[in-house]
């Protein structure tokens, strides 16, 4: 307890930038997304596949569910992993643009503008790290049900086709993105 | 559930073929009428056009006179008629003459469907006041499929693709655009301050 107390700003920003708890905002953005990715293939089971949605809407709600719940779990394991990667590739062009628009500013410290840098730095990171979270996992999750879909369960009922399609999209996406690699 | 009844109905039409003529008088001039019904579609849909076509064939020597075709067969329960008329009359068909008449309908229900005859009255002769009655050849059992199965197996579905497409606009391309902003903003200006170095 004591020690914790005694974290200076900079600590708890290293602290922060280098746990895997995510902002309330992050987790809003991530399950958000993830329930709009995980209800999208309900489109096409209800539209191609001929799914009653009245009928199959128990079904639909779990399965988007249990899909969302991975689907955001991919998210923020894969943006973890990005973001380290992210911030050692932009941390020199962060610097340099945040050390010119400090030119001029002669009153502050070399201590207060590290910490601006190493705030932009994080800032970027995370940024970048996330949209291409997104984009990775989305495509890679529609890309999934996709082929899952119409060439792996072809055969099968719609019903059984949609669980196996779906869940089996989101776990693969949510085990790779354990991955630290 | 393809539609495969000619061999029956050829075995149909020689009956009806058999039967007029044994009705018909010999030595006597008189109009003899051979008559079909076929159903010209290989699938039959629920709330699709069924095309069934009548064909007579006056193979006697006279002209057959008020020939009065009845179809008794798609009842209103069960059928909606697109075009055409399930009852027609001609006032006569000379003799080796062809005569056809086509009926558009539109099953409501799907499952099968026992496709029968369609009678046909007419006068042999112009002298003669008896009305001789046959039937048309029967296409038999059809099976109708629903629709939401006809649909799913034949349809291209390019709307719900399209859809499909659209939605993943939110999903792919808008967070591709932000990344790339970013990514492209300080690849940039790295480069732009090697550059400058």
């Amino acid at each position: 307890m004591t020690n914790k107390a005694k974290l200076t700003k900079e600590e708890e920003l290293l602290l922060q930038d280098f746990s895997r708890n995510v902002s309330k905002k992050s987790l809003i953005i991530f399950h958000f997304n993830a329930l709009i990715v995980s209800a999208i293939p309900i489109w096409l089971y209800w539209r191609i596949h001929m799914m009653e949605p009245l009928s199959s809407a128990v079904i639909f709600i779990v399965v988007t569910a249990v899909a969302t719940y991975l689907v955001a779990m991919a998210y923020m394991n894969t943006k973890f992993v990005l973001k380290h990667k992210v911030a050692q590739k932009v941390e020199e062009a962060v610097s340099r643009e945040v050390m010119k628009k400090l030119k001029d500013d002669k009153n502050m410290s070399k201590k207060e503008k590290d910490e601006r840098i190493l705030w932009k730095k994080n800032e970027v990171a995370e940024s970048e790290a996330t949209t291409f979270s997104l984009f990775y996992n989305n495509a890679l999750f529609l890309m999934l049900v996709v082929v899952g879909s119409f060439m792996v369960f072809k055969s099968w009922a719609p019903t059984s086709n949609y669980v196996c399609s779906t869940l089996g999209a989101a776990g693969i996406i949510a085990l790779f993105s354990t991955s630290s690699q | 559930m393809v539609w495969a009844q000619t061999r029956p109905m050829l075995k149909k039409l020689l009956l009806s073929l058999a039967l007029l003529s044994c009705i018909a008088a010999e030595g006597e001039e008189r109009a003899r009428l051979l008559a079909a019904k076929r159903v010209h579609n290989l699938y039959l849909v629920e709330g699709r056009d069924i095309v069934v076509q009548y064909s007579l064939h006056n193979v006697g020597q006279a002209a057959a006179i008020n020939v009065q075709l009845t179809d008794a067969g798609f009842s209103a329960e069960d059928f909606d008629i697109a075009g055409g008329q399930l009852q027609v009359k001609f006032d006569r068909i000379a003799p080796n003459a062809n005569v056809s008449h086509t009926v558009v309908v539109k099953p409501k229900n799907f499952g099968y469907f026992n496709f029968t005859a369609a009678e046909v009255s007419y006068q042999p002769s112009e002298d003669s006041a008896e009305i001789q009655i046959g039937y048309t050849s029967e296409p038999g059992e059809g099976g109708i499929i629903a629709f939401r199965d006809y649909d799913k197996k034949f349809s291209p579905h390019v709307f719900d693709w399209l859809i499909f497409a659209l939605l993943m606009i939110p999903a792919l391309l808008v967070p591709f655009m932000m990344w790339f902003n970013i990514k492209s903003k300080y690849t940039i200006t790295s480069r732009s301050k090697r550059k400058a170095d």
